[in-house]
């Protein structure tokens, strides 16, 4: 048996929900473009703070372990390996190294899938993460963290390949009361440790809110 | 009696409009269907566009944003309160120097608002001669301030885009080794590539400037 119905209420329902809708549509569409955003204007201060540094690319990060990483150098000086600006492997976070007068020692990250010291930003979510245990070990009495973050960007992203690492560690490490600074790198303006005696470049300064 | 008609009329078979239910829920789910799915590809491929201020201030700092993009940078330096400053400057010629810096920035940024086109046009490749004077003209306001006492400092503000470190790198090469640099506060943010700037926010020439000019 054919169950029939007043057609009045119905249209009506129909007609006003799909009225609303669209204005929902439209006003959401609207809004979103047109969003205003104040830039945070962190400032770079000097400090008496040790920096300790991080490479942020394609979504991922590494802390760097100086001391090791030094030693490593200093084992491919002797050797003859890292002469004449040669780029020689570091054995750490298959990165690789480069000495120059201006620069210090420069880092280059190429390949970095699969290795183990590169950590995805995604996992500050999880508790005890090793990417969570190595930003824990900061001091930050004595410390704060410096970001060489790449700024390279893929055909299909609107990001440089470590802003959105960087953002979010940078926002997990003000609520731990750690400094952060950081500088735009790439391929042609790798990162680099050097000493403020080398170079005025080489510095590397906390930048934060006048007020913090 | 009337009423007892009436009432026996209320009654009577009469002919109702009756149609099925079924296509009028059909058109119903689909619109609804059809706008969701828009409302999601829409939240998924086109990320949210962000418009940028030109006037910023932290305190008494305020921004002298440079906005550095493949192709070079973009400058948009502060006026609203350097006209303040102005203001309070007692000695005439100084006077005269911080109205020019004021019209040539004012005029700087009503030719932007002007071009119609694409504002990554107005990048440019950052030339050494120009960020020196630059330098020398934000050291000359802040000296300038803090000589009249007035809680005012101009520091320079870099928006990084990607791809847009090569010009950061110029620039901050050039600001290394200027002695005017020495006493100008930095500080940087990374910007994504939709990202932009509202230059319409900023203030236009006013008829009084031009008529200083």
């Amino acid at each position: 048996m054919k169950q029939f119905i007043n057609v009045d209420s119905l249209t009506d329902i129909v007609s006003n929900s799909v009225g609303i809708l669209i204005i929902l549509a439209v006003v959401s569409l609207i809004h979103d473009n047109s969003k205003a955003y104040q830039l945070e204007i962190p400032i770079e201060h000097q400090s008496e703070l040790s920096p300790v540094f991080i490479i942020a690319k394609d979504d991922s990060l590494i802390v760097l372990d100086t001391d090791k990483i030094f030693t490593n150098a200093a084992m491919q000086a002797t050797d003859g390996a890292a002469g004449g600006k040669r780029i020689f492997p570091l054995d750490y976070g298959q990165l690789f190294g480069q000495i120059d007068d201006d620069h210090g020692i420069m880092f280059h990250a190429q390949d970095i899938e699969g290795s183990e010291d590169w950590h995805h930003f995604s996992t500050l979510e999880k508790n005890n993460s090793g990417l969570q245990q190595q930003l824990n070990k900061i001091d930050p009495k004595k410390q704060f963290a410096y970001f060489f973050v790449y700024d390279e960007v893929g055909e299909s992203n609107i990001s440089g390949s470590g802003f959105e690492s960087f953002r979010k560690t940078r926002e997990y490490l003000k609520m731990r009361y750690i400094k952060s600074g950081w500088k735009p790198v790439d391929s042609d303006n790798p990162a680099s440790i050097c000493d403020v005696s080398f170079s005025p470049l080489c510095k590397y300064l906390p930048s934060y809110l006048g007020s913090s | 009696m009337a009423s007892r008609a009436s009432r026996y009329a209320r009654y009577l078979p009469e002919q109702k409009l009756e149609v099925s239910l079924f296509p009028f829920l059909s058109i119903f789910l689909s619109v609804m269907g059809v706008l969701s799915f828009i409302n999601i590809l829409s939240s998924i491929h086109s990320p949210q566009k962000i418009e940028m201020a030109t006037e910023l201030e932290q305190g008494y700092k305020v921004a002298f944003q440079m906005f550095s993009l493949p192709d070079g940078i973009i400058i948009v330096p502060p006026v609203k309160r350097l006209k303040d400053l102005q203001q309070v400057v007692t000695d005439a010629d100084v006077r005269d120097e911080i109205a020019t810096i004021i019209v040539q920035r004012e005029q700087f940024i009503a030719n932007v608002k002007a071009y119609k086109g694409n504002l990554d046009d107005f990048a440019v490749a950052p030339d050494v001669d120009h960020i020196a004077d630059l330098l020398k003209e934000i050291r000359f306001i802040n000296e300038e301030a803090l000589k009249h006492n007035f809680l005012y400092e101009e520091f320079i503000l870099f928006g990084i885009y990607p791809n847009g470190g090569k010009a950061y790198h110029k620039v901050r090469d050039v600001m290394a080794l200027s002695e005017d640099a020495a006493s100008i506060s930095i500080g940087l943010e990374p910007l994504d590539a939709n990202w932009t700037l509202n230059i319409n926010g900023t203030p236009t020439l006013d008829a009084g400037q031009q008529g200083a000019q």
